[in-house]
């Protein structure tokens, strides 16, 4: 392999990573609030997609201008999602949580499915296959975007979460919840604040891949089982590690895509994340026993 | 659930009977099982269209499957969520052994089921090894499955991505293929008889207790002396092994497998999870009033309220496992058992009895 096409693969890797990072965040974010696994996590993101594609079609707005607006619904939409559903269910057996997750993502993706039908759907958009070259590497722009904006998105979250009162309010919840509750913070705010903050950002991971991505309302699962990996893959829980481990599911895709072919690549995967469940199941970055 | 034995005495062998039975929660749900059960093999006296048989069938293949499912999930607490994976790997045992081996699927269910406990045994052996518990242990599943998939969709020897259809030219008993639907529904019966009879005779054994107490309290068993890891791959082999013959006989029946349709998880949804947790998990009659429940309901939404429109069944699924979660957390046995519960008492004219 020369060193270009050595190089390509990782860079391509890289700016997929970036978005399964930027999902990874807000699945880490949930579980690492709530103790609760978002089995509906990838629908959020299939959702994003989906507004984008809407706001093209329908009103001609470019998907990059879409973001805000699907950061506010979507992050609306989780808050309402915690307080309805997933606040009820949160001291009840993890089964009786999965089974309302599992619930929740069926539900969203028979509902896309039944109004905008189940058909694949592609928006085409001035940029969707332009591409401009870096020292012999050829970078998609909408790519090259995505992958910066996630890297912007996560490092906003980021500072939000070490320096403002209510980062600061989110990560006591996390790490004690009754502590927080003592200390005077308003718990249920905070889930939900949380849980409508980890939904918005995958949506708008959904959004930065809209300019050059198939849409099938089937398409979240792929994502959130990526989602997973990614996470326990980093700890979870673990803000960096599910950011890092994201860049790193990335590459080994790329690479694994490149030698054995791009639907085994999945496979890499899964090995990868059978094998951290089994040898490391508290990640790369936490305490050796979970 | 509680076991009361408290018997009435009365007179008359039958009223006794009766009383024995009403008195018993347990054997009140078994006898609306087998009451059910006799209501469905007599259905082919009433049902002629070979659409509503078709539907009939299908609803007792997946009360079976979902008994499979109940045993490891709702006794033992074990979150298996993509428990297809056995289902799939039996619709391949059996399809594979009679289209390439001539092996008649009387044999191949049986294998079936060999194969998914194998499985079955693996996936209890590696989650136990390494302590998975819960969440990872969820994850663990859904991981599995796609791999799965992928390599399936990869293995010529099992069809590939053009997948496989089972070969129906030689109709014959014993190559299990007939000409009408009544053998089928009648096989499917004798099925879900056995698989009723496996899971009472579980729940009503010491086994059955150790699984309960395992699913109450891992570590409390544990400390009382329960071989808790032993147990839960017991509870996971035996649910593997009839879900391995139930998708065997599920794929002979729809005629046709790829890895898509069977590595899938809306299709757990619709043949795993929905039926148990409707009908109350954990409970005895839970998976066979789900199943009528769910079945038939979903066809008449797909049938008449769709109007050919993908997506409409998925929203009813995605609203019943929300809408059981969040109000009925036990289910339609659990309905039952509280209406149950205080029609007993103001027949005994007893002090409430607390559930």
């Amino acid at each position: 392999m020369s060193p270009e096409i050595f190089f390509q693969i990782f860079v391509n890797g890289l700016f997929t990573g970036g978005i399964y990072a930027l999902t990874a965040v807000g699945l880490t974010l949930i579980y690492g609030v709530m103790i609760i696994v978002n089995f509906a996590h990838g629908e959020f993101l299939m959702l994003g997609i989906y507004i984008a594609f809407w706001g093209f079609t329908l009103f001609g707005i470019d998907p990059y201008l879409v973001i805000p607006i699907a950061f506010l619904l979507m992050f609306a939409f989780g808050a309402l999602i915690q307080r309805g559903l997933v606040q009820r269910v949160l001291d009840a057996h993890p089964l009786n949580q999965i089974v309302l997750l599992v619930g929740v993502s069926t539900l969203l993706v028979g509902v896309v499915q039944f109004f905008f039908s189940a058909e694949p759907k592609a928006m085409h958009v001035s940029y969707e296959t332009a591409v401009i070259t870096l020292w012999g590497l050829r970078l998609s722009i909408a790519r090259l975007v995505a992958f910066f904006a996630s890297l912007l998105i996560s490092l906003l979250l980021y500072l939000f979460l070490k320096f403002t009162r209510t980062g600061k309010a989110i990560r006591a919840v996390s790490q004690s919840r009754d502590a927080a509750r003592l200390m005077g913070i308003n718990v249920n705010f905070i889930y939900a604040l949380t849980f409508g903050i980890g939904t918005a950002i995958t949506a708008v991971a959904g959004v930065l891949l809209a300019p050059n991505h198939r849409l099938i309302p089937t398409m979240g699962q792929a994502y959130s089982v990526i989602a997973f990996v990614v996470v326990v893959l980093g700890t979870m829980g673990n803000f960096i590690g599910a950011f890092l481990g994201g860049l790193i599911i990335g590459v080994v895709e790329a690479y694994a895509g490149f030698y054995l072919g791009g639907d085994v690549k999945i496979i890499a995967s899964m090995l990868i994340f059978i094998l951290i469940l089994l040898f490391r199941p508290a990640g790369l970055f936490g305490r050796k026993n979970t | 659930m509680t076991r009361d034995t408290s018997t009435r005495i009365s007179i008359g062998s039958l009223r006794n009977w009766l009383s024995a039975v009403l008195s018993d929660w347990d054997r009140t749900q078994m006898t609306l099982c087998y009451l059910l059960v006799f209501i469905l093999a007599l259905s082919p006296l009433f049902i002629k269209s070979t659409y509503y048989l078709g539907i009939i069938i299908l609803t007792v293949i997946y009360a079976f499957i979902g008994i499979s499912w109940n045993i490891v999930a709702g006794f033992t607490g074990q979150l298996l969520i993509a428990h297809i994976i056995f289902l799939a790997t039996g619709s391949y045992t059996t399809i594979v052994l009679y289209n390439t081996y001539g092996i008649t699927p009387w044999v191949g269910l049986l294998a079936s089921g060999v194969v998914a406990g194998l499985l079955g045994v693996v996936v209890a052996f590696i989650t136990l090894r390494y302590g998975l518990k819960m969440d990872y242990f969820a994850l663990f599943t859904i991981a599995l499955m796609v791999a799965m998939r992928t390599l399936f969709l990869k293995w010529d020897f099992v069809g590939g991505a053009v997948g496989m259809w089972f070969r129906l030219i030689d109709i014959s008993f014993s190559n299990m293929i007939f000409k009408t639907k009544i053998p089928y529904l009648y096989i499917a019966l004798g099925l879900l008889l056995i698989g009723l009879i496996v899971q009472y005779s579980l729940y009503r054994s010491k086994i059955g207790n150790y699984l309960l107490a395992i699913r109450e309290d891992d570590d409390a068993a544990s400390a009382l002396g329960v071989n808790t890891s032993f147990y839960k791959m017991m509870s996971v082999v035996i649910g593997a092994a009839l879900a391995g013959v139930g998708g065997g006989f599920y794929i002979m029946y729809v005629t046709f497998v790829e890895p898509p349709q069977v590595f899938n998880l809306a299709l757990n949804v619709e043949i795993v999870m929905a039926g148990p947790i409707i009908g109350g998990l954990g409970s005895l009659a839970g998976p066979l009033l789900g199943a009528l429940l769910n079945k038939p309901f979903i066809e008449i939404v797909r049938g008449v309220l769709a109007g050919g429109r993908s997506g409409a069944t998925l929203i009813v699924y995605g609203l019943f496992l929300i809408s059981t979660v969040l109000f009925m957390p036990q289910g339609i046995t659990g309905v039952m058992y509280r209406l149950y519960l205080k029609v007993i008492n103001r027949f005994n004219g007893k002090a409430e009895e607390v559930s």
